[in-house]
């Protein structure tokens, strides 16, 4: 049936970090059609409108084609060699005058494994620096950190398939049908089976009408649910004793703070029925089988990382982990942010998050590369804008991400790249980012590139060329090993599988992994050197000192900002179906017809109060910022609150976020924002009017 | 329980369709109206196969194993059936179906050329509202598996079956177009469709430009 097109090619979704395989299909030098592969382990012949359709942007009239040079006010079209002469020159210039901790790098959670790691040898060897970080930075890395010092390993403790296995599963801070729609209906397809869901959001979410009880906290007090759920646990003697005796340590400190906890307590905080917290306990603890999913809606607080830890401790509590159906599933947002972190494109670490202090993985890494590396931690994203600001670092290499208009403290991020001396932005657009570029590399796409994604199951999954890239523009690893070599760096490989060898040489976590082996069916870290992959962790014992899975005693804190009389709701933001993140690529695609706008959405109460009607453009102001969007009335999000989204740059919602961020990961905290609406008055203020009709 | 196919016998468990067990020895029956994302249906009868001591053909993809069934998958009669069923569907459409798709391959595996049967064929009418996927009603054969694909994989249940006899077909919502329904324009529908009644419309526009 594939005889029509000119290629058929196997590769792995660039969108969301459920990794769907698909199918490729292209005609005339351009993707037509994106199938569902049926064998893809995560998506077992699914796919979403993303994956499916949202592909035209790899042909979009303004794609780079060329490299770029800033000229003046603008930029000319330069030749390859002159613009890596430049790069490396300025780049030499900058480490001689000022060091090498003057620079600094973002890898890609949207690039591939090999990419990621191409970019970390280039900063820390051919540059000499562990200024590097990814975007997981401002997503997931509290997940990361508190899976660490938990369990032991930084990824999913289960796959997608626990879904089907579990009789019951509680998702907080997610939004699975519109963030992560196969998985999305996936769960969905599963409680019309009989899964018992309990949802958690401040947002009555499509899930929540599938589940069988919805708790909405005020946000900001994930942490006192997850407390509040522990001391149900154990007041109601759904403690699972003896796999705490055997396989965990410091439950005594835990048992004695979540005592503080009652249902009582915890309604006052979070203001969720003391009897729904006793209810959803009961339903997570007695299933046989339970799993917990959660998304940014933990993690973007400032005790994000907090709150994956008492996640945690419920899960050791009741001994619902290392079982298929018992898995705790951190839904990631970006195709390949488990990757890039596990690939050490991350201040501290080298592949799988061994610290850049720890002598012999250091040597290892010297050894192969040839080179002497640096023992000291580099800047994480939001202390290397800083550092721009302070005028510490003098030049930073960007690779595929926007932080002009994603980060959190758009003017400070904007100040910090004003003030480098020189910025290397590498991508497939123009974006916010680039207008403060000195240099624009053209990149490619992920349907034109190979390597590897790792998907939020820790799988990875194999990414091939559909198409070239466009003009003059290549792909990012073939720009990183050149840039490298300018600098005297010879990477010394061909391909990405060659890249993916050495990661394995170097990495005991994935000794076995080859391209070759990883094959159709993918593969999920840690990888014995004979290729056995771990689907399921933790099954006998945990990745840490004595195998015993560590509990915290972290009790509730108040987040970064609060409601006042100033500014008295409180802003949640998040995704939608349609688009992906900055809408980089989703808004030069059809998506742009189903979905052209965004929108603020808000409980009827509050509307009524503020004299706001549905469709009615409103201003919205926190304390950094000001934007404006229309109003959505809807009962789907309680009182008090509100939320949007962030795909449209004329919307620009991260004016509004301030610089509060998890307190271990510096992860910003976009979901706790204290804000002013009111509507835009179409005439003057003081002007006598009425309330609207249809408000009265 | 053990079953033999054609002269074959295959060790399989109580849970395996006869259709599972015949793929399972690498032989096939065609099908239409199957698909291995969804529940078997049973609708379209093109999968029918002989068993000994049946008063007829069964339908394999419906059917479970049972201990000592032997199946017989060039069965006369269920042959002779296929081909006619298939022969039926082709005289409903206004134009053969293109030759990739599910129903043009059943069709070319059985032999079933130009229908012998005139009579009335599927009025055309075609939606491109939604910015990715068309519906061409006139090539609905009312196998179900988008309807299928909409409630059993995505869960959007935006697809609904319509009409009864020569008039059944599928329709978004209250048949006011995909945008106008609870999709969720996931194509799961377009990418199960055997004839290209729902089809992306960039193909469309592919074929348009040989």
């Amino acid at each position: 049936m594939s005889e029509r097109f000119d290629s058929n090619v196997t590769t792995t979704c660039g969108y969301c970090g459920v990794g769907c395989r698909l199918e490729a299909h292209a005609h005339g030098g351009r993707v037509v059609s994106i199938s569902p592969a049926l064998d893809g382990p995560a998506n077992e012949g699914h796919t979403c409108l993303k994956g499916r359709f949202a592909h035209q942007f790899s042909r979009s009239r303004d794609r780079l084609t060329a490299p770029l040079i800033r000229d003046g006010g603008g930029f000319r079209e330069a030749s390859w060699e002159d613009t890596i002469d430049l790069i490396a020159g300025e780049l030499s210039r900058i480490k001689a005058e000022h060091g090498a901790d003057a620079i600094a790098g973002l890898a890609s959670s949207r690039a591939t494994n090999e990419d990621c790691y191409a970019m970390s040898r280039l900063m820390r060897a051919a540059i000499g620096t562990n200024n590097l970080d990814n975007c997981s930075r401002v997503c997931h890395s509290p997940t990361s950190f508190a899976l660490r010092k938990a369990f032991g390993l930084s990824g999913a403790t289960g796959s997608f398939t626990d879904i089907d296995a579990a009789g019951a599963a509680i998702i907080i801070g997610a939004n699975p049908t519109e963030g992560h729609p196969v998985v999305g209906a996936r769960i969905k397809q599963a409680t019309m089976r009989g899964l018992k869901l309990v949802t958690i959001d401040p947002r009555r979410i499509e899930l929540s009408d599938y589940g069988v009880l919805h708790l909405s906290p005020r946000p900001g007090t994930n942490a006192a649910v997850m407390l509040g759920l522990a001391h149900v646990v154990a007041r109601d003697g759904l403690l699972d004793r003896d796999f705490v005796d055997r396989r965990t340590d410091g439950y005594d400190e835990v048992e004695a703070l979540i005592a503080l906890y009652t249902p009582e307590h915890t309604e006052e905080i979070t203001s969720i029925p003391g009897a729904d917290i006793e209810a959803a306990a009961h339903i997570y603890a007695e299933a046989q089988e339970a799993s917990i999913l959660w998304g940014l809606g933990v993690t973007e607080h400032k005790y994000g990382s907090e709150v994956v830890r008492l996640i945690c401790n419920l899960a050791l509590m009741t001994g619902k982990v290392g079982r298929p159906g018992s898995a705790l599933l951190p839904l990631r947002g970006q195709n390949n942010v488990q990757g890039s972190s596990d690939m050490g494109a991350l201040p501290d670490t080298y592949t799988a998050y061994r610290a850049v202090s720890d002598e012999e993985v250091a040597r290892s890494f010297e050894q192969c590369w040839g080179v002497p590396l640096s023992r000291q931690k580099g800047f994480t994203i939001p202390q290397m804008f800083n550092a721009a600001v302070d005028g510490r670092l003098k030049a930073m290499y960007i690779f595929g991400e926007d932080v002009a208009q994603t980060d959190p403290n758009t003017a400070h991020v904007i100040a910090a790249l004003d003030s480098l001396e020189f910025l290397v932005c590498q991508d497939i657009f123009e974006t916010e980012t680039t207008k403060y570029a000195d240099v624009i590399l053209p990149a490619s796409a992920f349907l034109e590139k190979s390597g590897t994604f790792t998907n939020a199951e820790r799988r990875m999954q194999l990414v091939a060329p559909a198409i070239d890239p466009p003009g003059e523009a290549r792909t990012d690893f073939e720009i990183i090993l050149t840039v490298s070599r300018a600098l005297g760096h010879d990477m010394g490989w061909r391909t990405p599988a060659d890249a993916m060898d050495e990661i394995a040489a170097l990495t005991p976590q994935y000794a076995g992994v080859s391209h070759e082996r990883i094959g159709r069916r993918g593969l999920q870290w840690p990888v014995a050197a004979d290729g056995t992959d771990s689907p399921t962790l933790y099954q006998e014992s945990f990745e840490l000192p004595g195998g015993r899975g560590q509990f915290a005693p972290l009790p509730y804190k108040e987040p970064g900002d609060a409601a006042d009389d100033e500014f008295p709701l409180i802003l949640v933001t998040g995704r939608r179906l349609q688009h992906y993140n900055a809408g980089t690529m989703t808004r030069r695609t059809g998506n742009l017809e189903l979905l052209d706008r965004d929108w603020l959405e808000i409980h009827p109460d509050d509307a009524a109060r503020l004299w706001i009607s549905d469709g009615r453009r409103v201003s919205v102001r926190s304390r950094v910022g000001r934007i404006e969007t229309e109003a959505r009335v809807t009962e789907r999000i309680d009182p008090g609150h509100v939320f949007t989204a962030f795909h449209f740059p004329e919307v620009r919602t991260n004016l509004l976020i301030g610089s509060s961020a998890d307190v271990n990961t510096s992860c910003p905290e976009y979901k706790v924002v204290a804000v002013d609406v009111r509507p835009v008055a179409e005439q003057p203020a003081y002007t006598p009017a009425l309330a609207e009709p249809a408000l009265s | 329980m053990q079953v033999t196919i054609d002269g074959n016998s295959v060790e399989v468990s109580s849970e395996t369709t006869v259709l599972e067990a015949i793929r399972s020895l690498g032989g096939d029956v065609p099908t239409l109206c199957f698909d291995q994302r969804q529940a078997p249906f049973g609708a379209c009868r093109v999968c029918l196969v002989g068993v000994e001591g049946a008063p007829g053909p069964i339908p394999a993809c419906t059917t479970p194993c049972r201990d000592g069934m032997t199946i017989d998958t060039g069965d006369a009669t269920a042959r002779r059936v296929v081909k006619a069923v298939v022969e039926l569907v082709l005289s409903e459409l206004p134009d053969p179906p293109a030759e990739h798709t599910e129903l043009a391959v059943v069709a070319r595996g059985l032999g079933v050329g130009e229908p012998r049967w005139t009579g009335r064929r599927h009025e055309v009418r075609h939606d491109q509202r939604h910015p990715y996927l068309a519906f061409q009603h006139e090539l609905c054969i009312s196998c179900g598996r988008c309807v299928r694909a909409c409630d059993e994989v995505q869960g959007a249940f935006a697809l609904t079956a319509t009409g009864r006899g020569f008039d059944a077909n599928v329709a978004a919502g209250l048949d006011a177009g995909f945008r106008n329904s609870t999709c969720v324009s996931c194509g799961a529908c377009a990418d199960t469709c055997p004839t290209d009644a729902i089809i992306e419309i960039t193909l469309l526009q592919m074929s348009d430009v040989p």
